[in-house]
């Protein structure tokens, strides 16, 4: 997208690659794909919700559609702004002339990139969850919102666990609802088999008439029915078909496993499996996905206003102190657009619950947790754009009126 | 005729924003590994059967609840008999359990179940495949007609033939008639059942519909 250079008589490869990467009509070509994706992908969201939308057209290097039956194969997202990133840096940054006059559009220029490589260190290493919890409660665990992960843990006759041997999310949910997996660790004296993963999916009563219809095995009078995966990632329920074998034989224990036991409400105990091998109590459930944060969180108080005469929220915010081994505790409050900052972590106020709570019901508290090593960059990105074009707009003012002093005739006496 | 550059602004913006808020953290990999429960989460209830760990009522906890109910400490479900109807025996799976007619032959039951109970497509097709009448399409059940159930739009079926229960059952009741509601959500479904034969179903359908809009929630 730079000025055009003199064609050279016989350009090698590099010069070709260059000439191609830093072409006005490559960015143009871009710039109209962009378009299409972005339209394609806000009307996908109507259909498929808004993260499975994201991930198809935005977080992908091709796209696979169709419209009115056709097949469309279209570079996603990520492929366009990687082509636009590299075309802005070669050819507005590197291979354009350098004039004062042009010190503006250059600035601008620099905003945008700043803007692209935000949203790219977002895309690769921001982490989002969420921390819910009644007042009282204190927490430095992060759920995530969509992923599920298994976890297995030795208990205690009543129900405590300290560690817990996990099958990670990704590699969880990429198992097929017909395909097994095992996994072992030295530390466990069974094998881990998954026999099948459902990204949506409810346990149904043999009695159930409708559980005829449903593909898998019977176990414990339960079998796991499919269901179609929901608009909103984050309501999908899955479930698995697991199995642990001992490892110096005997009966493999058979189990199912269901995403709705693990809890709805943060005072909930989650409800595993239980088992035991080699006369040891051991749980295992699908839960969700959680890392946690170097400090802890507290509820304190948890003020929810509503409008007079109906339910609808007016208003709500938290009272949190901050634990951190080493400092102080701090007090704070956490409110809707001013979320608390720390150590790279922004906790917004997101939402409360349980829902359909009525006035005098203990409420608790939901946080969204967010780490984002480009959370500000936007905001910097457009500062450092719009100085860019304000200083162009001056430069290009000064210019012209400059030029009309010099255009204008001499007044005649 | 150039572009100007400064128009990259327009897109770029949407299109950078749309990178956001994709990623998580915890642990990942294809190996398990072992992870230190923090303190505020080592604790796990134990329950003795599937049924509770998938949340379906036990019949201890139904009774219970029922109870805490009465006493006014919980939701409950609450309906109007129609005329000439008789309330029945509880049945598993049933929450309300009516009949009518002069042998009792019509019967209409309530059946609610967590998840959305297998999807409504193929609840009506089973239920049309034990009229012996052919399954419908996703579009064809998206446009079958709705009423009210618990004031939510619930789709109705009405379909004629020959019943065939099920559920171990080989008998084959011709000239029948299954008017029916299911209510499903993510949250739950709800399936409200009416058959009998023919001529009595056709003279019981208002009052269905009677029944079907009395059904309520009595938070007491």
């Amino acid at each position: 997208m730079a000025d055009s250079t003199p064609e050279q008589s016989s350009p090698s490869f590099g010069k070709l690659l260059f000439k191609f990467f830093t072409s006005f009509k490559l960015a143009t070509i871009v710039l109209v794909l962009m378009t299409i994706v972005t339209l394609f992908g806000t009307l996908a969201q109507v259909e498929d919700g808004l993260h499975s939308a994201k991930v198809q057209y935005f977080h992908s290097w091709f796209i696979a559609d169709s419209m009115g039956g056709l097949p469309i194969l279209l570079p996603g997202g990520l492929l366009l702004m990687l082509i636009l990133f590299v075309n802005m840096t070669l050819g507005a940054l590197i291979k354009v002339k350098k004039r004062w006059k042009g010190a503006g559009l250059l600035i601008s220029h620099f905003g945008m990139l700043m803007l692209l490589a935000g949203g790219f260190v977002t895309w690769a290493f921001s982490t989002d969850g969420y921390m819910a919890m009644y007042p009282g409660m204190s927490s430095n665990r992060v759920e995530s919102y969509r992923n599920w992960q298994l976890e297995v843990m030795p208990l205690t006759e009543d129900g405590k666990g300290e560690k817990a041997w996990i099958l990670p999310s990704d590699e969880l949910q990429s198992i097929k609802s017909n395909e097994s997996r095992s996994y072992e660790s030295p530390e466990l004296p069974f094998t881990i088999v998954v026999n099948g993963f459902t990204k949506n999916a409810t346990p149904i009563p043999v009695s159930a008439p409708i559980a005829a219809n449903a593909p898998g095995k019977e176990i414990d009078g339960f079998k796991l029915s499919p269901q179609k995966p929901s608009k909103e990632a984050e309501q999908n329920l899955p479930g698995a078909y697991v199995e642990f074998r001992p490892e110096g034989g005997g009966d493999p224990v058979e189990a199912i496993l269901w995403a709705g036991s693990f809890r709805f409400d943060p005072r909930e105990n989650p409800m595993p499996f239980t088992f035991e091998v080699d006369g040891k109590k051991y749980g295992a459930l699908l839960a969700k996905k959680s890392w946690t944060v170097p400090f802890e969180v507290q509820l304190d108080e948890f003020i929810f206003e509503r409008h007079p005469g109906i339910a609808t929220a007016r208003n709500y915010e938290s009272r949190v102190t901050r634990f951190e081994e080493g400092q102080p505790e701090k007090a704070l409050e956490i409110k809707m657009n001013e979320p608390m900052r720390y150590m790279g972590y922004t906790f917004f106020q997101e939402s409360f619950g349980p829902s359909g709570s009525q006035p005098g019901d203990e409420m608790f508290s939901q946080f969204a947790v967010a780490n984002n090593p480009a959370d500000q960059w936007p905001l910097y990105a457009l500062i450092v754009t719009g100085v860019g074009l304000g200083v162009h707009f001056t430069i290009m003012l000064i210019s012209f009126t400059t030029r009309s002093r010099k255009k204008a005739p001499a007044p005649t006496s | 005729m150039k572009f100007p550059r400064h128009h990259f602004l327009y897109f770029l913006t949407p299109c950078a924003f749309a990178l956001t808020g994709c990623g998580d953290s915890g642990p990942s990999g294809s190996e398990i590994v072992v992870r230190e429960i923090p303190k505020a989460h080592r604790e796990f209830k134990l329950v003795d059967t599937s049924r509770e760990r998938f949340r379906y009522q036990t019949r201890e906890q139904a009774s219970a609840q029922n109870e805490a109910a009465q006493l006014g400490g919980g939701p409950q479900l609450v309906w109007d008999v129609p005329e000439g109807w008789e309330e029945k025996p509880a049945a598993m799976m049933r929450d309300i359990n009516l009949g009518f007619g002069p042998n009792g032959e019509g019967e209409c039951y309530v059946a609610r179940l967590p998840g959305a109970g297998g999807g409504l497509a193929a609840n009506v097709n089973r239920w049309r495949g034990q009229m012996g009448a052919p399954a419908l399409t996703p579009e064809e059940v998206d446009a079958l007609p709705k009423k009210p159930l618990f004031g939510q739009p619930a789709t109705f079926v009405s379909v004629e033939g020959n019943f065939s229960p099920g559920m171990g059952s080989q008998e084959t009741k011709e000239n029948y008639r299954l008017l029916g509601l299911i209510l499903s959500s993510d949250a739950g479904a709800v399936f409200v059942k009416m058959t009998g034969p023919r001529e009595l179903v056709d003279a019981n359908a208002e009052k269905f519909d009677q029944f079907t809009s009395s059904i309520d929630v009595s938070m007491n």
